[in-house]
């Protein structure tokens, strides 16, 4: 699918061996070389002072929540602590990289940019198997344009794993422009939201464009929905009083008919009624085009099948080097804290940069790495870039990092999160991870345990193919389950063990609802609705302040006896070995001296709640809420 | 000395105070426009007093695009604009709603509809973010919300407990922006749990309790001082400010409990409901401005149902609201706001199950009791709701209203940390006529 990138490697591939460079440990490093002295001669020409490299500890701390979204255990950071090898910083980012904390904290980083919300105020079909294979993409490290093609090309079945990707459109049924505006920021950099209703007054993208571009993801119908719209009207007017055969119905028609997408892109689209320029009439038929890079069009004269995939191959491939850089610029804000042009929503070609060669670099590597995100953040986390210290100050160039050290931000919630789990409860990644739940549930309750599922429901129904046929099919399903009732069944072969989470449990944000409902600490840290692209927050209100002193942290973690950090104190003798332990444990560091001082008075002081005191000043103090 | 010397000389020494206030706390420079204008802000006619006599607000903010077709301006002659949905007859003459707002109907003599609003931004993001800040969405700088404007220029009024409540609001609705957080709102998830956590946990002592403040206040101060750094430094003073809340006697304002059965059945059950119900209880301990979203009003697809859905949600809540603050003589001091991004398209969407379009260029939004009147419609949009046709209202022009309501200098320039120049309402002026 993506000429150009295995134009780009081949050769390459050739020079190394047989290893391509995303899976070459010396290709890794060199590229990590190369960046750094592009931010060297950055440093010479502006005459700045390189900044110094970090210490092991905050390294550690760093490096943790960066690649995998949770601070260490106190096992982990004593162990890295206590080694002393020369390279122990990179055996670290590998040891991040291959773990399953580093699938789980993308995932999160992908449900913002996508606005994967689990379901949709006033309907009840909803995003599980999208969310699911989402999920599963993350953790298998799908490349990115492999990604990002699937998704734009989407078609069929909402549950058949092989099609699921399909909720990226259905997930925004009846509103496809908002969709196509979406898509053209989070891949591309490009804002184009705005002329959706009217031409850029500063000789930006206008309408026309847009309604081009619009043309070739146009006609995102059900696959054959009509054929139970008979039945379904009976149920809706028949009986106002919500029948049990209604929720059935229900069931097939929201959550099959209304998960799948028909048609593939008609290549062209009518201007809307309200359209107000020269160039076209409202009702006016116009065919699909590309509105920069590699040109592609479509007729205006006959709906045609292939819009959507001839638009994923535009995105992913003719694009120049806007869908590399544009992903590029946004691993590197996840793993430098800044990104190199901001914002990361609107591209910048990197000549307009203000780091041109270092941009160029990256884009091409991208390219070169095959759009493996885990082989680019592993470059990125290998660099002495990413090692330098944290710097108070704010930026001084405009637009974009200037790499002066490191800035210090808040962690995001589901950071705090994932960490405070990790103190309570100790690694939080041994927990098995939530799977798609395709039970078939009626009015809350799921039937036909372990005899369907709603994947094996999905396949069937459409694959009817007439009205009789569909309430044929209805009839029987709605007599299998008033026959079989709701308890599972004996069927082990056919029983899949859905693993779900409430929002209670104590597992990473990536398997909790999503989002989390408003009375959980994730909202109160600001965590992303997923409404709007990359909405969470950082900002601070009174609500966090008072959730650390009285809420979670103090059930969960201080009053808690068998909460997994005290456990790190087993075979401490002495009171400053458990402090020493409770610091290392909670802020990922042995105290300061001054800070012994002050702890071993607390425990002289208050006994044995001592311990308690300290554990709950240092998980409220800003050292623990701060990325350095 | 007359009536309008005595209101600029207030306007003098408030506005001197303020400014001295901001240097020595906030930081940040605040100064008036040239000459008298800012006394000028409330004209001296027999509007200005009526018109500031407001002390709070309540701001019911309708996420993702209410339909005004459906809702507050209904065209009942233009079939293929409304669809199925039918207009009824509202307790003010002239003034009809959709079909599915019966209570509010009954109350609609206490409110002014403005039915000529009008926005430059048509996608939520940025239709929320203009609604809430007065200005559009930038790359390099966040803009304070408007309940933040409210807190700066015209202060808290109960110091023990936040002066900005969001509830249920998204995160990027409520924050201080410029401001820094000690402007934003204090969040609550859910109205019938109140403020989270802001009780000492039972078994916790008292003494332990200020050990550990005490010993974490001494980390912090270290780390402020290594990274001093606004948001660093933000958290530092909000632990002041959640002690002083925990010891309030006004925490109780966050306790739905205390409600009466009556009352708890006058607002009905629904999650928007127990908002509206808290905001009220809020109000009455003299929070400034309180926020309520009611969301899913994106209704692109099947808009006649979900838009059935959502009136459920709003109409008895809402109408208990007004309602309620009339009968506790609330009203008059209390501005009750109903605001949302953009409305929706005439047009129906066959393909998409008669689903309606965003659309900015014209809606309605409300305003109630705090002075404005009643039973009153300003402006009008054309027969099919497509443009406005008469006294357009802009997103800033409504925000320096809600201004002119609470008193506030809505043409005040504040300057950012950046000393870039920004007012409440940007280049907005009120709306003079709605005023009562």
């Amino acid at each position: 699918m993506s000429g150009l990138c295995l134009l780009v490697t081949l050769p390459f591939a050739a020079a190394q061996g047989s290893k391509a460079p995303k899976d070459d440990p010396a290709f890794i490093k060199k590229a990590a070389l190369t960046i750094d002295q592009h931010v060297a001669t950055w440093y010479r020409r502006q005459k700045l002072e390189v900044p110094a490299v970090t210490d092991d500890a905050t390294f550690m701390r760093r490096s943790f929540l960066v690649a995998i979204g949770r601070i260490p255990t106190a096992e982990e950071a004593r162990a890295f602590l206590e080694i002393s090898e020369a390279g122990k910083r990179q055996q670290l980012v590998d040891y991040l990289l291959d773990s399953p904390g580093y699938s789980s904290h993308l995932a999160n980083w992908t449900f913002d940019l996508l606005r994967l919300a689990d379901g949709k105020i006033g309907s009840t079909a909803n995003n599980e198997p999208y969310r699911n294979w989402v999920r599963n993409a993350v953790a298998d490290n799908m490349p990115w344009d492999q990604f990002v093609h699937q998704m734009i090309s989407a078609e069929g079945d909402g549950w058949d794993p092989k099609s699921a990707a399909v909720g990226y459109y259905t997930r925004d049924r009846g509103m496809p422009l908002d969709n196509l505006a979406n898509s053209m920021r989070i891949f591309l950099g490009s804002r184009m939201e705005c002329s959706q209703c009217h031409d850029d007054p500063f000789d930006g993208p206008d309408r026309h464009d847009f309604y081009e571009l619009a043309a070739f993801t146009h006609g995102q119908g059900t696959v054959r929905q009509d054929l139970m719209r008979p039945l379904w009207d009976e149920m809706v007017k028949g009986n106002g009083l919500r029948s049990p055969e209604y929720g059935m119905a229900q069931v097939i028609w929201d959550r099959v008919y209304g998960m799948s997408l028909s048609g593939g892109g008609a290549g062209r689209i009518e201007l809307p009624s309200d359209y107000q320029y020269r160039d076209g009439k409202p009702g006016d038929i116009i065919g699909a085009k590309t509105p920069f890079g590699k040109g592609v069009r479509m007729s205006d004269k006959k709906d045609d099948n292939d819009g959507r995939a001839k638009l994923a191959d535009w995105f992913t491939s003719k694009t120049g080097t806007q869908f590399a850089g544009n992903i590029a610029n946004r691993l590197w804000k996840r793993v430098m804290g800044k990104a190199v042009y901001e914002p990361a929503d609107i591209y910048v070609a990197p000549a307009k940069t203000n780091y041109p060669e270092l941009m160029t670099y990256l884009e091409q590597l991208m390219m070169e790495l095959q759009y493996d995100q885990r082989a680019f953040q592993k470059v990125l986390l290998s660099t002495r870039t990413y090692q330098f210290a944290t710097n108070p100050d704010t930026s001084v160039v405009d637009g974009g990092d200037d790499f002066h050290g490191r800035k210090i931000t808040r962690l995001n919630s589901e950071q705090i999160w994932d960490s405070l789990i990790t103190l309570a409860g100790g690694d939080p990644d041994k927990k098995p991870r939530r799977t798609l739940d395709d039970r078939i549930f009626v009015g809350g309750k799921p039937v036909l345990v372990g005899k369907k599922t709603m994947t094996q429901l999905s396949k069937e129904v459409l694959e009817l193919k007439s009205e009789g046929e569909v309430r044929a099919y209805f009839n029987k399903f709605v007599a299998d389950i008033k026959s079989g009732g709701g308890g599972g069944g004996g069927d082990s072969m056919m029983m899949n063990a859905v693993k779900t989470y409430n929002k209670d449990a104590q597992v990473r944000a990536s398997e909790l609802p999503s989002p989390a409902p408003r009375d959980h600490l994730l909202y109160l840290f600001g965590q992303s609705d997923r409404e709007v692209v990359d909405a969470s927050s950082v900002e601070p209100n009174v609500g966090q302040v008072l959730s650390l002193m009285n809420g979670f942290v103090q059930r969960q973690l201080v009053n808690n006896p068998n909460a997994h950090l005290y456990k790190s104190l087993e075979g401490a003798s002495t009171d400053a070995e458990k402090i020493r332990r409770l610091y290392i444990a909670i802020l990922s560091r042995p105290p300061s001296e001054e800070e012994m001082g002050w702890m071993l008075d607390e425990v002289k002081a208050s006994k044995q709640n001592g311990y308690r005191n300290i554990v709950s000043s240092l998980v409220m103090s800003s050292e623990f809420l701060f990325l350095q | 000395m007359n009536p309008s010397d005595f209101n600029s000389h207030d306007e003098f020494t408030r506005r001197r105070f303020m400014s001295n206030a901001a240097r020595l706390y906030l930081g940040v420079h605040l100064f008036p426009m040239f000459g008298n204008s800012v006394a000028s802000a409330a004209p001296a006619s027999a509007g200005a007093s009526a018109s500031s006599q407001a002390k709070y607000i309540i701001y019911l903010y309708m996420n993702g695009g209410m339909s005004h077709l459906d809702t507050f301006d209904p065209k009942p002659k233009k079939k293929d604009v409304m669809g199925p949905m039918e207009a009824i007859p509202t307790k003010a003459d002239g003034i009809f709603v959709g079909q599915h707002l019966p209570k509010t109907a009954a109350i609609m003599d206490k409110v002014t509809v403005i039915n000529s609003m009008n926005s430059t931004q048509g996608a939520h993001e940025q239709g929320a973010y203009i609604m809430h800040t007065s200005y559009p969405m930038r790359g390099t700088i966040k803009h304070p919300s408007l309940g933040s404007w409210v807190l700066k220029l015209g202060d808290r009024i109960n110091k023990e407990i936040p002066g900005f409540v969001a509830i249920d609001t998204s995160a990027d609705h409520s924050g201080g922006g410029f401001f820094g957080a000690k402007y934003s709102a204090a969040p609550i998830g859910n109205a019938s749990e109140g403020l989270q956590d802001s009780k000492r946990p039972g078994e916790v002592p008292k003494e332990d309790f200020d050990r550990r403040l005490a010993l974490a206040d001494k980390l912090n101060q270290k780390f402020h001082s290594k990274y001093p750094n606004a948001d660093v430094k933000a958290y530092e003073d909000l632990y002041r400010e959640a002690i002083r809340l925990m010891n309030s006697k006004d925490l109780k304002a966050f306790d739905l409990s205390q409600e009466t059965q009556a009352t708890r059945e006058l607002y009905g059950s629904g999650r928007f409901a127990q908002g509206c119900m808290l905001a009220r209880r809020l109000i009455e301990h003299d929070v400034r401005f309180v926020e309520v979203q009611l969301g899913g009003w994106d209704t692109h697809y099947d808009n006649f149902t979900a838009i059935e859905g959502r009136c459920k949600e709003f109409d008895q809540a809402y109408a208990a609201l007004i309602s309620d603050l009339d009968k506790r003589g609330k009203l008059k001091e209390t501005l009750v706001v109903v605001a949302t991004e953009f409305g929706r398209s005439p047009a129906i969407n066959v393909e998409h199950k008669n689903g309606r379009d965003h659309h900015p260029s014209a809606f309605s939004c409300l305003l109630a009791g705090g002075g404005v009147k009643g039973g009153y419609k300003h402006g009008e949009s054309d027969a099919t709701g497509s443009k406005v046709k008469d006294k357009l209202v802009t997103v800033q022009d409504f925000n320096a209203t809600i201004a002119q309501a609470l008193g506030l200098p809505w043409n005040m320039i504040v300057m950012s940390p950046s000393t870039r120049p920004f007012k409440i309402a940007d280049k907005g002026t009120p709306v003079m006529d709605v005023f009562a």
